[in-house]
């Protein structure tokens, strides 16, 4: 191969490239030292971002006055879910109004896309894509996300209520 | 016969057809609620609007005879608009609670609403509120607030089951369907009227809120929980079979089909059955063998025992597994003696011609006919009780043989069999759902392999009136389980038996991709089509 190459001089055509790559890297270099406001990078763990408050991460499922879950087991966000990684299983609810209610809610989000179909899809504001998006873990199933860590993990400081309200709905008589 | 003429379509028909029946054999779309074509005419929902030409106001089909030269039409404004209002009229009360309601993809406000409504509700009153979850009795859960009062559920029960239970109380708006004082729906029937209930208000105990219905696949076949052999459908997933409903068929079972049958699917789940073979031999169990395997120890001992070797057939398997079974088993030992060691294990012998007037029969049995055809051909003539002489005489020493599928009608049976025969030095046991009865008892050489349910093998039974009806296999629950002919033929010693039928040119020879060339398991999307019950009642009749 090299051998093709008779002419030295043609061999350092890459120099130049390189020479300007390193400019560029000590250009940096000299302004992050010098005026650090102007950085680009964050100091990640200590720092953090903060996102819009549209962003999509991980789920919440949001729960009633009372504290107990919103979501009425109707499947609709683990219908539409294109990962197919939410799984439900519904069962009946001592109080007649309520009917049904999920005793499984579980999304495997190693498997999640964060489309944010299922938040579309639920009719009742049950499941809402929260700001967090770290996910880090050490087994393999606590990316398993049940009932207990949607809806109740200490960062949504006992649940999140959600806007379907039920008394009012009954009121209004839908 | 009678001519008119619908929708611009000249249409033939038989005296006294109703316009509804006249457009449904036509195959044209018209809604309807109330009208069921297993039911006496109510016509109380007012949907089956049509105008016929000559009368100033519209009439409902399904309380319409044809007459000759009559001109009908449902296509036109003013019919449509009728049509949606009474839709609206409907959904006043409605809750429209579709995301916790188990019609949903089902349901025929859902699906009339979708075909001819399609407008903005101007009504401002709250709704009316009525009872939830209110209990029937043992099977069915109603919801008040979904029920549209088209009085199906009423109507069947003093028209078929005739048991008088339901009964619509109170006035207007108030209305609401219910059981008498003092009675609840409790009749081996009860499980139709949920069927055809055309909203949610109707569900059932067993079925509620296991599955969304369009997660499920549904596929036809026979029900094998008694001899009548009701037409009906199952509806599985990947993760089992969930529910059954009947299917249309006017020489068996017209629209409608038993309580107890509905419970069919419960045995083919894996949950009840065995799931490999098991061995039992000098006080040690060997489990979870491949049923082949199994059968190949099996087919050992019986080879030493040829001459001591009884076959014993429960009538719970296809006419065609028979055909294999006694014909290989004729042909390698039971014949060697010159006695068909063939016997017929009938649980309800004396029960056989008991009937309960509308479809359950005493026989729970699907193919005794079947069978009994089966021995007529090979001149097999023989009971339970030779079987006991043929013991006591110290005549037999293997006994293989054919367990039922569903144990639930052979319990003492089941226990009087296994207690005859735990005696004999060998017992190889087929069956699909686990035996703990024979597990226990038997101290013997025990061979237990494990075999399809019927709802994995294509086949035909032979109903208590002759009817020959064929049905194919509808998915797979376990893979390695054996037919009764693939599992006698390797006990014979035959290897071949569990290969499939040789393939012929005609397998190999490439077919172009269209319907008719689709395998037999696949669920084509008009078929699974929810919206059958505007579509598809003419034409199949079903529902
Ligand atoms: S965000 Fe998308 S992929 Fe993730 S659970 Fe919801 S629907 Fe499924
Ligand atoms: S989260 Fe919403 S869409 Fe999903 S099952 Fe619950 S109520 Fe239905
Ligand atoms: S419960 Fe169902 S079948 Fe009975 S009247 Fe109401 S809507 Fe009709
Ligand atoms: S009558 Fe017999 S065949 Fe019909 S559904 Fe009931 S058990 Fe099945
Ligand atoms: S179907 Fe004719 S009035 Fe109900």
């Amino acid at each position: 191969m090299s051998d093709k190459i008779k002419d030295k001089s043609l061999g350092m055509w890459y120099l130049s490239g390189i020479l300007g790559g390193v400019k560029i890297t000590f250009a940096h270099l000299i302004k992050n030292l010098f005026s650090p406001s102007e950085r680009v990078t964050l100091n990640y763990p200590e720092e953090q971002h903060t996102y819009s408050p549209r962003f999509k991460g991980n789920h919440i499922l949001t729960v009633k006055n009372d504290g107990s879950l919103r979501c009425t087991a109707c499947m609709l966000c683990a219908t539409n879910c294109p990962a197919d990684c939410i799984s439900i299983v519904a069962s009946e609810h001592a109080d007649p109004h309520v009917e049904k209610f999920p005793v499984k809610y579980e999304i495997d989000i190693l498997r999640c896309v964060y489309c944010g179909f299922c938040e579309e899809a639920c009719p009742v504001d049950a499941i809402r894509m929260g700001p967090e998006w770290q996910i880090p873990d050490l087994a393999d199933g606590n990316f398993i996300y049940d009932i207990q860590h949607l809806a109740y993990r200490p960062q949504l400081k006992g649940g999140i209520i959600s806007v379907v309200d039920e008394q009012e709905r009954h009121q209004a008589g839908i | 016969m009678v001519k008119c003429t619908i929708n611009g379509q000249t249409v033939e028909v038989k005296e006294g057809t109703t316009v509804i029946e006249a457009m449904h054999q036509e195959g044209m779309k018209i809604a309807h609620y109330c009208w069921h074509p297993g039911l006496s005419v109510a016509g109380v929902c007012r949907l089956c609007m049509v105008e016929i030409q000559g009368n100033p106001r519209l009439q409902v089909g399904c309380n319409t005879v044809v007459t000759e030269g009559m001109n009908i039409n449902n296509t036109s404004d003013k019919v449509k608009e009728a049509v949606q209002w009474g839709l609206d009229f409907h959904l006043i009360n409605h809750p429209l609670d579709c995301p916790v309601c188990d019609q949903a993809g089902e349901c025929g406000l859902q699906d009339q609403y979708m075909e001819f409504g399609q407008y903005d509700s101007i009504m401002a009153e709250p709704k009316q509120k009525k009872h939830k979850v209110v209990d029937l009795g043992p099977t069915v859960v109603l919801d008040s607030e979904r029920c549209i009062l088209c009085s199906r559920c009423v109507r069947f029960t003093t028209e078929v089951s005739k048991t008088n239970e339901l009964g619509i109380f109170n006035r207007g708006d108030h209305s609401e369907v219910g059981t008498h004082e003092g009675t609840s729906l409790d009749n081996n029937y009860s499980l139709n009227t949920v069927d055809i209930c055309p909203v949610g208000a109707l569900t059932s105990k067993d079925f509620r809120f296991k599955q969304r219905v369009w997660y499920l696949k549904e596929q036809k076949t026979i029900c094998n929980g008694c001899s009548t052999g009701c037409n009906i459908k199952v509806y599985f997933n990947t993760e089992g079979f969930f529910r059954v409903k009947p299917v249309y068929n006017e020489q068996v079972n017209g629209y409608w089909m038993c309580d107890q049958g509905r419970d069919i699917y419960k045995f083919a789940n894996k949950q009840a059955r065995y799931q490999g073979g098991k061995r039992y031999n000098q006080g040690q169990w060997v489990t979870d063998e491949a049923p082949g395997h199994v059968a190949m120890q099996a087919s050992k001992v019986i080879a030493q025992n040829k001459n001591k070797t009884a076959l014993i057939l429960t009538g719970q398997y296809t006419v065609e597994e028979y055909e294999i079974a006694i014909q290989s088993f004729l042909a390698s030992v039971g014949n060697s003696i010159g006695i068909k060691n063939i016997y017929h294990w009938n649980s309800h012998i004396s029960e056989i011609n008991n009937f309960d007037g509308t479809l359950l029969r005493g026989d729970r049995n699907p193919n005794t006919k079947g069978l009994i055809k089966v021995f007529e051909k090979y001149n097999i003539q023989t009971q339970v009780e030779d079987l006991e002489k043929a013991i006591e005489a110290g005549q037999i020493d293997t006994a293989i043989v054919a367990g039922p599928e569903d144990l639930t009608y052979y319990k003492q049976s089941n226990q009087k069999m296994v207690s005859l025969i735990s005696a004999l030095k060998n017992i190889v046991w087929l069956q699909s759902t686990i035996n703990p009865e024979l597990e226990e008892k038997v101290k013997s050489n025990l061979f237990i392999i494990p075999m399809k349910s019927y709802l994995e093998k294509s086949g035909t039974f032979i109903n208590f009136n002759g009817i020959e009806q064929s049905f194919r296999a509808v998915t797979t629950v376990m893979s390695q389980a054996l037919t009764l002919g693939q599992a006698i033929g390797l006990m014979m010693g035959d290897q071949k038996a569990v290969l499939p039928a040789a393939e012929t040119a005609a397998d190999h020879a490439v077919k172009p991709f269209v319907q008719e060339s689709r395998p037999a398991s696949q669920v084509m999307a008009e078929e699974r089509k929810k919206n059958e019950f505007i579509y598809k009642r003419g034409a199949t009749n079903e529902r």
